[in-house]
């Protein structure tokens, strides 16, 4: 039993203790940063890069990569603030549904064509972008009745409404992925695709299914972001897809496709969120926390390589070797 | 890892398809010239003013940049190690680290031997981490945030200037070519030929072709990637350099859209993510192409969000389109 239980946590040992390690850290140098109020503060990075992280990791476990989530959150800020008429319930679930729907697109191209997705999403990155600089009229755009965002303030012990919905999007991707027939068909794609094909998984459905969540988890992000602050600005969230493969990363979701849960997203998620909030109580820039985030990053992927010495290559980074090992599957074309 | 039987088998040895495929390797080329051709001359029919010479100067000015840092960064994706994503962070290193030294009152060409010299060091360590085995689009993420957190703790985010040490060449021309164009042309010419007239870029060529061969064959994976990531940094150098002289003063923030422009210079020129494939002078047809179709758009007064819009679409259809051809290539040959 003990033996059993220990085969479970460990995928979770590494993140778990970096995490006790960097709170421990920043609440001992920053006094602000104790009690209720940290965990309040950890909790509400999960709107933003929990969620992104959230659908990046999705689409890492299916082996793939989605660098538009920066773009998608942007656009979905912009629709939630045009659409704002139809409260703050509605904005919301419109620009969620319509990011979702792009991204089902995108992963059903994706899968189609057969494409690599970081080839295909650095160009949807640029056109997203301009969409939503078409979207915004080039400016800066503001929700007009702003007391409708006012639910969106409140602070109830230490969750908000905002951290409230993020995590309940974790419990349903968490069970979409574990428990359903299209969720484990995400985790078999990107731990060994052909293997998965040959048995049967369908090819096009999982990346449909991964692209889908992975641009509705940013467009979620994007629109609460912007109806809680009452504005969008076509500019923003480039940087979300470094803070979001970061804490997908560290918290040990596998760069090698096939493993990791929504746990590992939420551990890597808490730790960038510790690291940043409590570098800014202590009146640390922006760019210093990008420091620490990068230095993070790399020990982290360190760490998984040499624990790991995989190779990549049934996931999107499989270069030089994936084309030449010919794809049993791939005879129809 | 694919057995040395297996890939023989399949009958796709990178040189022996390099020899057959040579009626099907200036295919791709030929598309971006036709698609360059149908923009030039759609642009002339709409737009009167575009064929003037001072026009045609700032096209190429506005490509240069990119352009040189695209065929810079096209060694590291034809190896098989993708693309980076701290070019900008890279570049504005160059810049910043310039202009500072030239403001101390360094003499010039001392400066520019620095600072390439740095870049090289920097750009040699991730090499380094890279030939070891970590993937390279995320070690990239990581000292691309590095980087930037750095430098701006250092600037504390503010302006440097180089003061009264005026380097105004960098807007100078060279009987009538701004100097930018010269050193992207030149740059251009040496890195083709380092690429297809020398043992090192050939090495380069059947690493990322197939990797398992060229490792049977003798030729180190650590060497061709660390030689890459130092040809990569020169490139990032030069244009940190150009740009410094050109603007007399840099910031942290300098650069802010170079990542995604020179990856989507490189892919829209027809270099496989895959490597193994395309070729530095494609990667600076890629730059000239996006350059003529943004020069079009802001001569017809197309918006910021519009020209985005149309970039981006160019580039998924353009890296579609040369993806399926290349796919039919590999399977018929």
């Amino acid at each position: 039993v003990i033996g059993s239980i220990f085969t479970r946590i460990r995928p979770y040992a590494l993140p778990l203790a970096v995490l006790l390690i960097t709170w421990i850290v920043i609440a001992t140098i920053t006094p602000s940063f104790r009690g209720a109020g940290s965990v309040y503060a950890v909790l509400e990075g999960f709107p933003l890069v929990g969620l992104v992280a959230l659908g990046l990791a999705v689409t890492i476990i299916a082996g793939e990569l989605d660098l538009s989530v920066g773009s998608m959150a942007a656009l979905a800020a912009a629709i939630a603030v045009l659409t704002s008429p139809a409260g703050l319930v509605g904005s919301v679930l419109i620009a969620t549904l319509v990011g979702t729907a792009l991204g089902a697109l995108q992963g059903t191209l994706i899968g189609q064509l057969r494409i690599n997705s970081l080839v295909f999403t650095i160009g949807t990155l640029i056109l997203l972008r301009g969409l939503t600089y078409i979207s915004t009229g080039n400016a800066p755009i503001m929700i007009q009745n702003i007391e409708m965002t006012d639910p969106l303030l409140d602070r109830y012990w230490i969750f908000s409404v905002s951290s409230i919905v993020a995590l309940t999007v974790f419990m349903l991707v968490g069970l979409f992925l574990s428990y359903t027939r299209w969720g484990r068909e995400i985790f078999a794609i990107g731990g060994a695709r052909n293997e998965a094909i040959a048995a049967g998984v369908p090819r096009v459905r999982p990346l449909t299914s991964s692209f889908a969540i992975s641009a509705g988890c940013a467009s979620l992000a994007g629109a609460l972001a912007a109806t809680r602050g009452g504005s969008a600005a076509p500019q923003n969230y480039a940087d979300l897809l470094l803070s979001g493969a970061a804490a997908a990363l560290l918290g040990g979701i596998s760069l090698y496709g096939g493993r990791g849960t929504v746990f590992n997203v939420a551990l890597g998620v808490a730790v960038l969120t510790v690291v940043a909030t409590g570098l800014a109580a202590r009146g640390s820039a922006a760019s210093l926390v990008q420091l620490v985030t990068g230095a993070l990053l790399l020990t982290m992927i360190a760490i998984e390589f040499l624990a790991g010495r995989l190779t990549l290559r049934d996931t999107v980074f499989g270069a030089g070797l994936r084309r030449n090992s010919r794809d049993p599957t791939d005879t129809d074309d | 890892m694919i057995e040395p039987e297996k890939a023989g088998a399949v009958g796709s040895s990178p040189l022996m398809r390099a020899e057959a495929g040579g009626r099907l390797v200036w295919l791709p080329l030929a598309i971006v010239i036709g698609l360059a051709a149908v923009a030039i001359i759609i642009a002339i029919a709409v737009t009167p003013s575009f064929l003037t010479v001072d026009n045609i100067r700032a096209i190429l000015r506005n490509a240069s940049i990119v352009g040189i840092v695209a065929v810079a960064m096209t060694p590291i994706t034809l190896s098989g190690n993708f693309v980076s994503l701290a070019i900008s962070q890279s570049a504005m290193l160059a810049m910043v680290s310039f202009v500072a030294m030239v403001g101390a009152g360094w003499p010039q060409p001392l400066a520019i031997l620095v600072v390439i010299a740095g870049l090289i060091v920097v750009g040699v360590l991730q090499g380094i981490v890279v030939a070891s085995g970590l993937n390279p689009v995320i070690t990239t993420l990581a000292a691309g945030a590095i980087i930037y957190g750095i430098v701006s703790e250092i600037t504390g985010g503010g302006i440097v200037r180089a003061g009264d040490y005026l380097i105004s060449w960098g807007s100078s021309t060279l009987v009538g070519i701004p100097i930018q164009v010269l050193v992207f042309l030149i740059f251009t010419i040496l890195v083709t030929i380092l690429m297809s007239r020398t043992v090192t870029g050939r090495e380069t060529m059947l690493v990322g072709a197939n990797r398992a061969t060229a490792r049977i064959s003798g030729i180190s994976f650590t060497r061709v990637t660390i030689v890459s990531f130092a040809i990569f940094s020169i490139g990032l150098a030069l244009a940190g350099i150009l740009n410094g002289a050109a603007f007399n003063q840099s910031t942290a923030r300098s650069f802010p859209n170079l990542t995604i422009d020179v990856i989507a210079a490189l892919l829209v020129g027809g270099t496989a993510i895959q490597g193994g494939q395309g070729s530095p002078l494609r990667s600076a047809g890629g730059a000239l192409l996006i350059a003529v179709i943004s020069d079009m758009m802001v001569l017809n007064d197309f918006s910021t969000g519009g020209r985005l819009a149309v970039q981006g679409g160019v580039v998924v259809v353009i890296v579609v389109l040369l993806d399926q051809l290349r796919r039919r290539r590999v399977v018929g040959s």
